[in-house]
């Protein structure tokens, strides 16, 4: 288990791919940070709250860490890469494992990478506009501590998805329609007169609002703890589902 | 050292291994032989856990390759020449196994020399030619110094000087006490190098033995010339040869060349060529593979 995780980890460090996207991730949130600051009243961007809003932009990072958790999975199908990975660690279970914990700590080194990108550029750009940096350690810590939960099992979610579909472009766009076109939808209907439920609340992005909300109460959302769990149990079943497929699939 | 006893495969309706048995011993070098769709990749995947058998039993050193303490390092395998992220090094790609295979990164350096690549070693996999990735294929399987060898069509892309490479290196590991099972379709190169063969077709063994073993008993073919060509074919046709022709010449089957100038000498007919063919493993293979199909 523990040779597979260093492999993985070594796989993901020693292609191209890890390295645009932390390119494609510093440059958005650095093209969001300065539209947002040149483009804002002052008076929009002092104080903690605000600037805090802006510090909660590197949360866009978890979209990221969901590609690369699909990447970390499919590229192995996609370039036939799945036939010595399994040589050398024969145990499918394990490299089930290895891959959401791989997903996991690279989404962690991503985004975090990203937040403090995202606190630097704060602390450079509100004092040039002429805006004090008004970020508190506390509570700054306990946004980013925040993102990085979602996103360490978004990474993990995203390699369980990419085992489950093995085609890259199709988990990629599979994924992303669910999370910005589905999940709505669906969300939408069930929040209808017709239906009235509120179990649009359990879905993957729902419960990624809830652990990223900031404490004021949204009765659409459930708590950050059952946001954890509601996404954590996402990640689960999709881990299972994958060591399940991968276990009965023949490689050939 | 390789056993595979009764192994049953089938995809759907299609029997793709149908109660194959055969056995590979160490120090022995062993020819997978059998037409396009006989079931080797099916064996080879199956031996290496890749593919779940239906039925039977497939063991290397007596275990499931799953069940092996350290299987990467006990038995090395290279099934295609497509298994690798074109994005990555040669060198990297053979770390990240060495690391999941447990395999000593030591190794890496050693392999990358042994199979002649140490010069591209830092290029990405991307950038190479077939015969390169098939040595990198190669290089992934000596990795962890295995025992035991499993080859897929392992000539395939090399260069004449690769493939004679190839065969003394077989040869050298067999010399080692390593069990070698290679699969080719390159017969007239399997001749070379191999001590016995084990031929399949439609997932059924057809035969397994050495060459010499498998020849004998089957008769050679006379090549022989005449400007009466016509009036030969008929009189060995009536003495009850079968006769082909190959290119101006004509080709006897089981025929000795003193049968054949001994009919020729008492029709009169005039002979430029008589050329006993000797028995080759290719023939074989092509008499017990069509005898299946009869």
């Amino acid at each position: 288990m523990i040779a597979a995780l260093f492999s993985e980890w070594l796989k993901l460090r020693t292609t191209r791919t890890i390295f645009w996207l932390v390119v494609a991730l510093s440059a958005l949130m650095t093209l969001i940070v300065v539209a947002g600051v040149i483009g804002s009243q002052k008076h929009s961007i002092s104080g903690a709250k605000n600037q805090l809003d802006m510090l909660g932009i590197g949360s866009l990072g978890i979209f990221i860490a969901l590609i690369m958790g699909l990447i970390v999975s499919t590229g192995e199908f996609r370039h036939g890469t799945i036939t010595p990975t399994l040589l050398a660690t024969p145990s499918r279970t394990s490299i089930v494992i290895a891959k959401a914990l791989a997903g996991m700590f690279f989404a962690v080194a991503l985004v975090g990478l990203a937040e403090a990108l995202v606190a630097l550029e704060l602390a450079i750009a509100l004092p040039a506009k002429g805006v004090d940096f008004a970020i508190q350690a506390g509570p700054a810590a306990g946004l980013i501590g925040r993102v990085l939960v979602a996103a360490a099992l978004w990474g993990a979610l995203g390699s369980g998805i990419g085992i489950v579909i093995k085609n890259q472009i199709g988990a990629v766009v599979g994924s992303f329609a669910w999370l910005f076109i589905a999940e709505g939808l669906i969300n939408a209907i069930l929040h209808s007169h017709a239906i009235n439920s509120n179990a649009g609340r359990f879905f993957p992005f729902q419960a990624t609002g809830a652990i990223l909300n900031s404490g004021t109460r949204d009765p659409q959302l459930l708590s950050r703890a059952g946001g954890i769990a509601a996404l954590g149990g996402w990640m689960l079943l999709f881990t299972i589902a994958a060591g399940v497929l991968l276990s009965r699939r023949d490689v050939s | 050292m390789i056993a595979v006893e009764d192994l049953c495969k089938h995809y759907g309706k299609t029997l793709a291994v149908d109660g194959l048995s055969f056995t590979v011993e160490p120090g022995h070098v062993v020819g997978f032989l059998g037409p396009n769709g006989a079931g080797k990749t099916t064996t080879l995947r199956i031996l290496l856990g890749l593919v779940h058998a239906n039925a039977g039993r497939a063991t290397i050193l007596g275990k499931n390759y799953a069940q092996l303490e350290r299987p990467f390092c006990q038995v090395g395998a290279v099934l295609e020449a497509s298994g690798f992220h074109p994005g990555r090094k040669a060198r990297n790609h053979l770390r990240v196994l060495a690391r999941a295979g447990r395999a000593p990164e030591k190794r890496v350096d050693e392999v990358l020399a042994t199979v002649g690549l140490e010069g591209a070693a830092k290029k990405r996999v991307g950038g190479y030619s077939l015969g390169m990735r098939q040595r990198l294929a190669l290089a992934s399987a000596l990795l962890g110094d295995p025992e035991v060898l499993i080859l897929d069509e392992p000539a395939n892309g090399l260069d004449p000087e690769g493939i004679r490479w190839l065969r003394d290196f077989l040869r050298s590991l067999a010399a080692e006490g390593r069990a070698v099972l290679v699969s080719s379709h390159v017969l007239s190169e399997v001749e070379q190098t191999v001590d016995e063969v084990v031929i399949i077709n439609k997932g059924k063994l057809v035969a397994q033995g050495k060459i010499e073993e498998l020849k004998r008993g089957r008769d050679g073919r006379v090549r022989v010339a005449s400007p009466q060509a016509k009036a030969l074919e008929e009189k060995l046709a009536k003495a009850g040869f079968a006769v082909s022709e190959d290119g101006e010449a004509l080709l006897v089957a089981g025929a000795t060349s003193a049968e054949v100038g001994e009919i020729a000498a008492k029709s009169s007919l005039v002979l430029h060529e008589l050329t006993p063919l000797a028995t080759q493993l290719e023939d074989v293979f092509l008499d017990l593979t069509s005898e299946e199909k009869k």
